[in-house]
Parts: structure tokens; sequence; C-alpha cells
């Protein structure tokens, strides 16, 4: 007998809401399809019919409230290479500080939501205390703590004064303090193992031909990093390595675990990244252009079309754009997201697995797909629906189990 | 393998290539590299399936682009090659134009299964036929979207009553 669970499609804490239709024999997982048609904003149509290319960058900010420098930063890098607009050197620097801040907040807001997702909450409260601060320092560096609104076209909006430096020495500090303490509780916890090793795994092979970005791709053995492969910004002064789980735990298996692995280690290589820009940003300007009418007019000039790439907290974001002399919206903007090509990974992920298990692998992507908002379970036609909650408990109850 | 090597494959074949390249860098350079390819539309498998061929691990596939440039639609499909060795990855985009009298194209899913997204998402949003295509459902407008009416385009079949809308709020 077969049922059909659909999970979605509204989600208060996934990016986008999303519909996943399971078939399901008893517990077992047989098929997923992911249906992404709930809610478009039109972006890009905005990009391209309404907003002017400075307006494009703060929309671009609101692609993703947690990557809210990526997106920008990937825009800005497109247009930069068009429209020939140079850098400041110390800009740069401040453009990889920026971006790797992001990344520790990233991957510590997805550690809560993960181990919130094994009923795990005490360590979810103790992450995101721990995660406050980065947002006190992005707060004190940017002003904000989210849409930070700190990338222009030929550099950045806001510097990093000298007495930033010291607070963000001490924040490197805490975090490297702290990180034995988190590595203990995530990776060597007998509950969190049993429901994380040879959950949810994506061979590598699987993961190549899905074309998996990001920590997914790294947690299953590929060491593809854009920062290694392609760098942009100053980050080729930094010679990043890309993480892979054999480095801690010897062996790749690119599972759950191996996920959490990697981001684990990525939030202490970005503390290295950090301390090493602080030491060695050249000093000067920030913009190379300080008037935004001069900029904009440049920018109407310029024609051609560009493919930017950055490596996300979640994966490699791509945008293209392509310019027209005279026109004065972005001619064609196209944004690929870093989810829109892991969801594929999803089916792999889940066949086989159980209901139970649907929360904690979904969320291993980091879509944060922390709680399912309701499903409907097709049962003899009569359908019943499950709210987050239950969906939840569900998941809570089988570690629960497990511990006993 | 090197940009020549690629540039020159491609021209074996007959298709017509060209570098891009861009600094980045404050101490240390390094370049990024991105070659165009120009694909006549009838051939897209032909030239997907000699990238598979030439590169050593399986291409990575990005995403597809797409532009109205009036008469013609134009795809851009964009992968990456060589992943995952230090700074050696390179870009390669296929550029297809295909006339709007008659806007088909092949799927590459069957060569590229990742490209399925992208591929619904260039159907409803240029109205451009992907033939062959595993599953043709609609990928972010609604079911209820109304046919004939393509975002992305510029022309009579750009969403106008959205447009009115927006007119309004303004």
């Amino acid at each position: 007998m077969k049922y059909e669970v659909p999970v979605g499609p509204i989600h208060p804490a996934l990016k986008e809401p999303i519909l996943l239709r399971f078939t399901l024999e008893g517990e077992k997982i047989v098929d997923v399809d992911v249906v992404a048609s709930q809610n478009h904003r039109g972006v890009e149509w905005i990009g391209m019919n309404r907003n002017n290319p400075i307006q494009s960058i703060y929309l671009a900010e609101r692609v993703c409230g947690i990557c809210n420098f990526c997106h920008p930063s990937c825009l800005v890098m497109a247009v930069e290479e068009i429209a020939g607009i140079e850098v400041p050197e110390r800009a740069e620097y401040i453009r990889v500080i920026q971006g790797e801040l992001e990344r520790i907040h990233s991957h510590l807001l997805w550690a809560g939501v993960a181990a919130h997702e094994l009923g795990f909450d005490s360590l979810l409260h103790y992450v995101w205390m721990v995660r406050e601060k980065v947002m006190d320092i992005l707060e004190i560096v940017n002003g904000n703590r989210v849409t930070k609104s700190i990338i222009m076209y030929g550099g950045v909006r806001r510097d990093i004064k000298e007495e930033h430096i010291p607070k963000i020495r001490e924040m490197i500090d805490y975090y490297r303090q702290g990180f034995k303490k988190i590595a203990k509780l995530f990776l060597e916890d007998k509950t969190i193992k049993m429901r994380t090793r040879e959950i949810g795994v994506l061979n590598k092979e699987d993961a190549i031909k899905l074309s998996a970005v990001g920590p997914t791709v790294r947690a299953s053995g590929v060491k593809k990093d854009v920062r290694q492969d392609m760098p942009y910004f100053a980050y080729p002064d930094f010679e990043v390595k890309a993480i892979t789980p054999d480095l801690l735990t010897g062996e790749t298996i690119g599972d759950t675990y191996d996920r959490i692995v990697v981001r684990l280690l990525e939030v202490k290589q970005s503390l290295d990244i950090i301390e090493k820009a602080i030491e060695e940003m050249p000093k000067g300007e920030i913009l190379s252009e300080q008037k935004i009418i001069k900029i904009l007019a440049q920018i109407k000039k310029s024609e051609g079309e560009a493919v930017a790439r950055y490596e996300a907290p979640r994966g490699e974001d791509i945008h293209y754009v392509k310019l027209k002399s005279n026109f004065e919206q972005l001619y064609s903007w196209k944004v690929r997201a870093p989810t829109y090509i892991n969801i594929l990974s999803w089916r792999p992920m889940l066949l086989d697995m159980q209901i139970a298990d649907i929360p904690i692998v979904a969320a291993s992507i980091d879509p944060c797909m922390s709680c399912t908002n309701r499903v409907i379970v097709v049962k003899n036609n009569k359908e019943k629906i499950l709210t987050a909650e239950e969906l939840h408990e569900l998941s809570v109850k089988k570690t629960r189990r497990m511990m006993r | 393998m090197n940009v020549d090597e690629i540039i020159q494959k491609f021209k074996e074949k007959g298709y017509e290539a060209w570098v891009k390249e861009k600094e980045a860098g404050v101490k240390i350079k390094a370049k990024k590299v991105s070659v165009w390819v120009s694909v006549d539309r009838k051939k897209i498998r032909e030239a997907i399936e000699l990238m598979i061929n030439i590169s050593e691990d399986f291409p990575h596939f990005s995403i597809i682009s797409a532009s109205d440039l009036g008469n013609d639609v134009e795809l851009n499909y964009h992968f990456t090659v060589d992943y995952g060795k230090n700074l050696e990855e390179k870009i390669v985009s296929f550029k297809v134009i295909i006339p709007k009298k008659d806007l088909r194209i092949k799927s590459i899913t069957p060569l590229i299964p990742s490209a399925i997204f992208s591929e619904r998402e260039i159907k409803e949003m240029m109205g451009v036929e992907i033939e062959e295509i595993p599953d043709g459902r609609h990928m972010f407008l609604t079911k209820d979207f109304p046919d004939g009416v393509y975002p992305w385009r510029r022309d009579e079949t750009s969403p106008k009553e959205t447009n009115k809308l927006y007119e309004e709020w303004r």
C-alpha cells in the first residue's frame, strides 16, 4: 500500500515556499517529487523592467535574508566586469571579511536548526546564543545585523575602522575557544551520531551528476569551492582550500553527519581568513567613484554580458547579467541561488529513508526547512493534515526511541 | 585541460569559440576564464556531448539564462569544467540564438540530468518549446498562470496585465 505525503507548500523558515510530495510504503520513502511553483516574487523581472542597476543591488539583497551579502556581491561583480569598474584594494579585503562573517553566522544558524530538527533544543539555544557574537560584530561594523547594504559598484559603502579591529579579534578568540565545545556536542554525541550517520547519503557520482554545490557536494568528497577554483575579490591572496569531511574524520560517506563536519570546519576556516584579512588589509580608498550618478551613467553606457560566481554559505551562487547601452535597467538578469540546484539532491538522499528523517535530511542541504508547516497524509482517500508540530514531534520521538 | 585546447577542440568541430578573461586578487593575481561557444540550435546536444567527452570530470551545470533580442531569443547554457582544482576552473557557455517564429530547442536533460529545473523555467518564462523534455510542468509559475504570457519577454507576450497592477500601485 502506497501513501502520498505532501510536505509544504508554506514553511515559515524556508526561504522559498516549496512542496515536496513523498510516496511512502509504510515508513519508507519510495519516491520524491519537488513542486516549486508556490510563490514567485519576480525579482529578476523587477530588475529587468523597473529598477535601475543601483536599486537592483538592494533588491538582490532581499533575494535571501540570510545570504544578504552574496547575492548583491554577485550582481555587482557581473556589472563591474561589463562596465569595467575598478575596485580599490582595501574594498576587496573588506568584501572578503564581510563574506566570511556572513558564512560564520549562516553556518551557526544552520547548526542550531539541525539541532532543533533532531529534538535537541538545548543545543539549538546554545548555538544561537554563540551566534549572537558574530551578529554583534555585523552590527558594530555595518550598523545593521541583517540587510547591511554594504556593497556598491566599485567598492563598499562602509569602512572597517581601527576601533572595530580589536572587537573582531575578540570575536575570533571567542569562537576559537568555543569551537571545541561545539564540535564535541555535535560530533561526539551518541544520539546525533545515530540520527545522522548513514542518513541521507549522497554519493560522489550523484553529487556530480546532479550538480550539487557548496557544503552538500564537499561532504560527498568533491573538492569544489569557488574561492579555491576561481577566486574573486581578494581571495587569491588567502589560498583557500576546499574542505571535505575526511580532513577531520578520515573518511567520506556523504551523509548528514559529514555535512555537519564540513560546516563546522568551514567556520574555523572563515576565522583564519578574517584574521589574515584584518592583518594584511591595505590602506586607501573604499570606493573608486563617490558620485552615484556617475556610476549610473557609466553603467548605462556599457554593453555586454558577464557571469559572476560567488561561494555563498550554501554553495555556489551565479548571476548572469546582460547590459545594453542606453537601456535604463539590466537587459537580462538571471539569479541562480545555491538551493535552486541543491534541491535535486533531495531525491537520492531521501529515497529509502523514513518519514521521521525528512526534517533533518531536508535541512542538511541548508534550505532551513526547519519546521514543516503542514503535511497532508492521504490515507484511504481521507486527507489528514499534519501540522508542523506533529511532524516535528515524529522526528523528536524517533530521537527519543533511539536514545533508549 | 587548458583553455587553448578547449577552444581548439570546439573549433575543430566547426563551432565559433572565444575567451574572456578577468583578473582578481590584490597581492596574488588569479584569472577568471570564460569560454564562449556559439552553437546552432540544432546542434546543442552534439556540442554538449563534445564537452562531456573532452572534460575530465562530468561538467558542472550552472544555469540557462535567456534574453529577448527582438526578433530572436538568446539562450546561454552555462557550465563549469575542471572544478576542484586550484585556480583551474573555467566557465563554458553555449550561446544559442533561436528565431521567435520557430521557438524550439531540444532538451539537454537526457545528457545533463540537473538541467531539468532550468529547462522548465525557460519554457514557462521565455516561451521556448523544449522538445523531448521528460517533465514539462510549470516550475515557478502557478498552474493557473495564463497561457501565452511569458514574463521574460519584451514583446506583446510580456505580462502586461501584471504591469497594469504595478502602475496602479505607483
